[in-house]
C-alpha cells in the first residue's frame, strides 16, 4: 500500500513538474515570440541623416536615441538622453542659450558614456559637406553653436539665433550619433559648428572633411544599421527589402539601469518584426489569422467592417483618434504649366474634398483650410474656408490664369506664352499604388478634370519609386499625407527655398513665403506664431502649391493579447516600445 | 484542290456563338450606349452599394463609387479590344514564323548580301559603337543587292531558320508567361493598353508557330507540293499559295483557345494590379476590387459570371468539327 502510494506522489510530482515545464515553455515563447507590425512600405533607408520617410523614422527610434522625444501619453515633449528637459537662458532680444544636461546612464554600446562631444558632434555631421544632410541642415540651422562645459563632459549648452518657443522641443529632436565610431581620432573637434554652418559651398576641400565624408559612406547607415550602432534599445537582426524589419532588444540597454523609468524609456518586447505589407486588404488576412499583431493606420472601412464582425471583435482591439495625418494633394511648380497660382487655384476646386471624406473615410475625419489641424484651435485659421468643389469656379479661374479651351472639347486648354509658343494643360497624377484613399482622389480628380476638359492620366506608382519621383519632381500632380504634430510648426523642409530638391517636393518658394516660415521657425511667442501660422495658412491656400484636403483619423487594430500599446494622435500612433503580451493563452510564432 | 466542307453546331456551340457575338458587339458600341454613369466618373455618394440601390446603379458600385454595369460594359470592350487582336496578331506571327520554319528549315541559304544588310540593321539598332556605321553598311549591302538583281545572285551561308524559329518559342515558353509579362511590365514602369497588347502578342505566339511547323512538315512532303516543284512553281509560291493554306489548319481550333488564354491572362494581369492603366476598366480589376470590400459580392460575382461564360463558350468552339 506505501509502495503504490509512493508511485501515486511520484506520479503526481511528475505531472507537476511536466506541467511547469510546459508553462515554462509557454512563458518563453510568448517571451520569444516578435511583436509584428505591419508597415505598408520599406523605410527604403535607415540614414540618421537623410530619414525618406515615417516608417524610416519609427526604425531609427529603435536604433537610436535622441536628446528629447514626443511622449505618447503626456502629449509632452519628454527627456530621454537628456536628464531634463533644457533650462532657457535669453541672451539679449536674438539669442537664446538651452542647457541640456545628459544622463549618467546612457552609454553606447560598448559601454563608453554618451557625452557632450557626441551631440555636437552630430551637430556638425548636419553641416557636413558631402553627407546627405540637406534636411537636417536646414532644420537645425538655428542652432549657431554648442559649448561643452569644461567641467562636466555630460553638460552643454546650445546657442540658437532667435528665441522662438519651439526651439526647446526641435534643439533635442535629433538621433545622437557615435562620435567614437565616425571620427575616432576627435579631428573634428577643431571645427566649430559656426564654421561648418558658414562654409561657402565654393569652398576649397578639406582633407578631415572628405575623409569623415567617407568614412560615414563607408559605413552605410542607410542599409546597414549595424555598422553604426546607435545607444537605442534595439539592434537590426535583419532587413529582407520589401519583406520585413527584424529588430531584437540589446540585452544590456543603458536606459534599464534608469529608475523610475518614464514610457519613452521602456523596451518590453524582445523581438520587433516589422512586416512590410503594401496591400491593406492583404495586411486585414494577415491581421485575422493571427500572422500580424497591430495593423497601424488601418483603412477607415475595413476597420468599420472588422469592428463590427463578432470574429474579429473576440481577438482584436480596436483603437480610433484623431491624428496629425493631413491628405494632400501637391503641384509641381516648377513645370510651366503650374508655375501660376491662378492655375493651382483652379485645379484644387476639382478636388472634392468632402465627398471624399465621406465616401473613403466614413466622414472620420477634419476638413481643413491648411497644414494645421483644425483641433489646434490657437493656430487654425478658423476665417478661412476650406477649397470649394467647384469645376464651374474652376474654369473661371482657368481663362483667368490666360487659358483657353480648343474648339474641339478634346483638345482640352491651351495658353499662349508671351515669349511665343503654346502650353498645353495635360496633367499627369503620380500616388502610391497600395493606398485606397489616394487612387480615389485621383480618380474624382480625372473626372472632375475631364469634366472641364482637362485630360489627367493617373500614375499610381510604387512606394519607393514615388519617393524618387517626387525629389526628381517627375510628376505633375501628388497625392500623399503628410505626418505632422502639435509641437513644431517648421515648414522649412517643406516648403522652403532652401529645400528645393530635398523636401520640397513641390518646388515652391517665393520671397514672402520664405520670410513667414523663417518667422514661424523664430517665433518667440505662442501669440506671435499664432498669428504668423494664420497669415502662412491664408497665403498658402492663395498660393496653393498644396491643397490639404482633411485630416485623419488614426485607426489601429491589434492584438488583444497585446498591452502597452498606448494609442496616440502623435505619430506613430501608438508606442511600440511599450507593448508587451498579456498574460493568457499564447501567440503562435 | 478543293475541298467542301460544312459546318454543324450543337446547341452549346450555337448559345457561344451568340455570348460572344453579344460580347463583340458590346464592345464596339460601348461609347454610344446609354449608360447611367461613365467608368471613369466616381459617385462618392454611393460607394460600395449594391445592385438595385438608390442612385441608378443597377449592378451596384465599386469601392470608389464606380458604377459595375458600365465597368462590366467597358471591360467587355476592353476584353474584346485586347485579347482579339492579340490572338490575330499572335496567330499571324506564329502562323509565317512557323510556316517558314517547318518549309525550308535549316537549309535554305541566303545570299550574302542579306546578311550585311541584317548585321547593318542589328548595328544600328543595337546602338552599337558608331551607330551611323549600321545603315551604312545596310546601304551598301541594299545596293549591292539590286546590282545582283541583273546578275546572278552568290549564295551565302545557310540560314538556320528553323533553329531560330524554335529556340525563340522554346527560351518564350522557358518563361511562365505571366512571369515574362509582369516582369516586361515592371520593368517599363507600367503598359499602357498599346503596350500591354504587343506585350500579350509577343508572348502569345510561340504555340500557333509550334502548331502551323508540325503541320508544314507534313505538308512540304505531299505530292502536290513536289508537283509543283517539279513544274518549276518558285519555291516562296509553292510555300504562300500552296503549302500554308494546309499548314494554318490546326489554328482553327487553336484559336478560341488562344483566346482564352490571353482572356485569363489580361484579367490576371488587371486583378495583380500591373496591367492596363488605372482608367480603362477591366473585369480582372473588377475582382480585385473585392479585396477591399469583401462584402460586396457583387464585385467578385459579375465580373467572374462575364469571365466564366467567355471562357466556356470559346472552349466550346475550340470543340467545334468538320463533316
Amino acid at each position: 500500500m506505501y509502495r503504490v502510494r509512493q508511485n501515486s506522489s511520484a506520479g503526481v510530482l511528475l505531472c507537476l513538474a511536466l506541467a511547469l515545464l510546459l508553462q515554462g515553455c509557454k512563458a518563453n515563447r510568448r517571451e520569444a515570440a516578435a511583436i509584428k507590425i505591419r508597415w505598408a512600405h520599406d523605410p527604403e533607408n535607415l540614414d540618421p541623416l537623410q530619414l525618406a520617410n515615417q516608417t524610416a523614422v519609427d526604425a531609427n527610434y529603435l536604433l537610436n536615441c535622441s536628446l528629447l522625444q514626443a511622449d505618447l501619453v503626456t502629449h509632452q515633449f519628454a527627456p530621454v538622453l537628456a536628464e531634463a528637459l533644457p533650462t532657457v537662458q535669453f541672451l539679449g532680444d536674438s539669442l537664446m542659450r538651452l542647457h541640456y544636461s545628459l544622463r549618467p546612464e546612457a552609454t553606447w554600446d560598448n559601454g563608453r558614456p554618451v557625452l557632450a562631444t557626441d551631440v555636437a558632434f552630430t551637430l556638425k555631421l548636419m553641416f557636413c559637406p558631402g553627407l546627405p544632410n540637406e534636411t537636417p541642415s536646414s532644420e537645425y540651422r538655428f542652432i549657431r553653436e554648442i559649448l561643452l562645459d569644461p567641467n562636466n563632459p555630460r553638460r552643454f549648452s546650445l546657442v540658437c539665433t532667435g528665441q522662438a518657443v519651439e526651439y526647446v522641443q526641435a534643439s533635442g529632436d535629433f538621433f545622437v550619433l557615435p562620435e567614437a565610431s565616425l571620427d575616432p581620432g576627435g579631428e573634428m573637434r577643431r571645427f566649430s559648428l559656426a564654421d561648418l554652418q558658414h562654409r561657402p559651398a565654393t569652398a576649397l576641400p578639406n582633407a578631415v572633411l572628405q575623409a569623415l565624408a567617407q568614412r560615414y559612406a563607408a559605413a552605410a547607415p542607410g542599409q546597414t544599421p549595424e555598422r553604426l550602432p546607435g545607444c537605442g534599445p534595439y539592434r537590426l537582426v535583419k532587413w529582407e527589402k520589401d519583406r520585413y524589419l527584424r529588430f531584437r532588444r540589446k540585452p544590456h540597454w543603458w536606459a534599464d539601469r534608469v529608475r523610475p523609468r518614464p514610457v519613452l524609456l521602456e523596451a518590453r518586447p524582445a523581438r520587433l518584426q516589422y512586416v512590410i505589407i503594401p496591400d491593406a486588404a492583404t495586411a486585414s488576412l494577415a491581421l485575422q489569422r493571427g500572422d500580424l499583431d497591430v495593423f497601424p493606420q488601418m483603412p477607415t472601412r475595413e476597420f468599420t467592417r472588422l469592428r463590427t464582425s463578432p470574429a474579429a471583435r473576440a481577438t482584436l482591439n480596436f483603437y480610433a483618434t484623431a491624428s496629425y495625418d493631413v491628405t494632400t494633394v501637391g503641384f509641381n511648380t516648377r513645370h510651366a504649366v503650374l508655375a501660376d497660382a491662378l492655375t493651382r487655384q483652379a485645379l484644387s476646386r476639382c478636388l472634392d474634398a468632402a465627398g471624399v471624406l465621406k465616401a473613403n473615410e466614413l466622414r472620420q475625419g477634419q476638413r481643413t483650410v491648411g497644414l494645421i489641424s483644425p483641433s489646434d484651435r490657437l493656430n487654425y485659421n478658423d476665417s478661412l474656408t476650406p477649397v470649394p468643389f467647384d469645376p464651374a469656379g474652376a474654369v473661371r479661374l482657368l481663362r483667368r490664369a490666360g487659358w483657353q479651351r480648343a474648339a474641339r472639347p478634346e483638345a482640352g486648354w491651351r495658353r499662349q506664352l508671351p515669349q511665343g509658343g503654346t502650353q498645353e494643360l495635360r496633367l499627369v497624377v503620380r500616388y502610391r499604388a497600395d493606398e485606397q484613399l489616394f487612387a480615389t482622389i485621383a480618380l474624382q480628380f480625372q473626372a472632375a478634370a475631364a469634366s472641364i476638359g482637362v485630360p489627367v492620366a493617373l500614375l499610381p506608382t510604387e512606394s519607393g519609386a514615388f519617393s524618387m519621383a517626387l525629389r526628381n519632381g517627375d510628376f505633375d500632380v501628388y497625392v500623399r499625407s503628410l505626418r505632422g504634430n502639435p509641437f513644431i510648426f517648421n515648414f522649412t523642409s517643406l516648403l522652403h527655398s532652401q529645400s528645393v530638391g530635398a523636401g520640397n517636393a513641390t518646388g515652391f518658394s517665393t520671397p514672402e513665403s520664405d520670410r513667414l516660415i523663417e518667422a514661424i521657425a523664430a517665433a518667440n511667442t505662442q501669440q506671435r506664431r499664432a498669428v504668423l501660422l494664420r497669415r502662412f495658412q491664408a497665403l498658402m491656400q492663395q498660393q496653393a502649391p498644396i491643397v490639404p484636403l482633411f485630416f485623419l483619423s488614426s485607426h489601429i487594430a491589434a492584438s488583444k493579447q497585446l498591452t502597452g500599446l498606448h494609442p496616440s494622435s502623435i505619430k506613430p500612433g501608438f508606442t511600440a516600445t511599450a507593448m508587451d503580451w498579456a498574460a493568457g493563452p499564447t501567440t503562435p510564432q | 484542290m478543293a475541298v467542301l466542307t460544312t459546318f454543324s453546331f450543337s446547341w452549346t456551340q450555337k448559345w457561344a456563338f451568340a455570348w460572344l457575338g453579344l460580347l463583340v458587339a458590346v464592345a464596339a458600341v460601348a461609347p454610344a450606349l446609354p449608360l447611367p454613369y461613365l467608368p471613369t466618373v466616381p459617385d462618392l455618394a454611393h460607394v460600395a452599394q449594391a445592385p438595385l440601390g438608390p442612385g441608378r446603379h443597377w449592378l451596384g458600385t465599386d469601392v470608389q463609387g464606380r458604377d459595375v454595369l458600365s465597368l462590366l460594359v467597358f471591360g467587355t470592350r476592353t476584353a474584346v479590344l485586347l485579347t482579339l487582336p492579340a490572338a490575330l496578331l499572335a496567330a499571324c506571327i506564329g502562323a509565317l514564323a512557323g510556316g517558314a520554319a517547318g518549309f525550308w528549315g535549316n537549309r535554305r541559304r541566303v545570299e550574302t548580301a542579306y546578311w550585311v544588310l541584317a548585321a547593318g540593321g542589328a548595328w544600328w539598332v543595337l546602338r552599337l559603337p558608331a551607330p551611323w556605321l549600321g545603315p551604312l553598311v545596310a546601304a551598301l549591302a541594299g545596293a549591292r543587292l539590286l546590282m545582283s538583281k541583273r546578275n546572278r545572285p552568290t549564295p551565302g551561308p545557310r540560314l538556320p531558320l528553323d533553329a531560330l524559329v524554335m529556340g525563340a518559342a522554346t527560351a518564350l515558353d522557358s518563361i511562365p508567361r505571366l512571369v515574362l509579362v509582369v516582369a516586361m511590365a515592371a520593368s517599363a514602369g507600367g503598359v499602357s493598353a498599346t503596350g500591354l497588347l504587343v506585350l500579350l502578342t509577343l508572348t502569345a505566339w510561340p504555340t500557333p508557330a509550334r502548331l502551323v511547323r508540325a503541320q508544314m512538315l507534313r505538308v512540304r512532303a505531299l505530292p502536290f507540293a513536289e508537283a509543283a516543284r517539279a513544274a518549276g512553281v518558285p519555291e516562296w509560291r509553292i510555300w504562300l499559295r500552296h503549302a500554308m493554306p494546309h499548314a494554318i489548319k490546326p489554328l482553327e481550333s487553336n484559336f478560341p483557345l488562344s483566346l482564352v488564354s490571353l482572356l485569363s491572362l489580361e484579367s490576371t494581369l488587371s486583378f495583380l494590379g500591373v496591367g492596363l492603366p488605372p482608367e480603362i476598366a477591366s473585369w480582372g480589376r473588377l475582382m480585385a476590387s473585392f479585396r477591399q470590400e469583401p462584402s460586396a459580392w457583387w464585385l467578385l460575382a459579375f465580373p467572374t459570371i462575364m469571365l466564366v461564360i467567355s471562357i466556356l463558350s470559346l472552349n466550346a468552339l475550340a470543340r467545334w468539327r468538320r463533316i
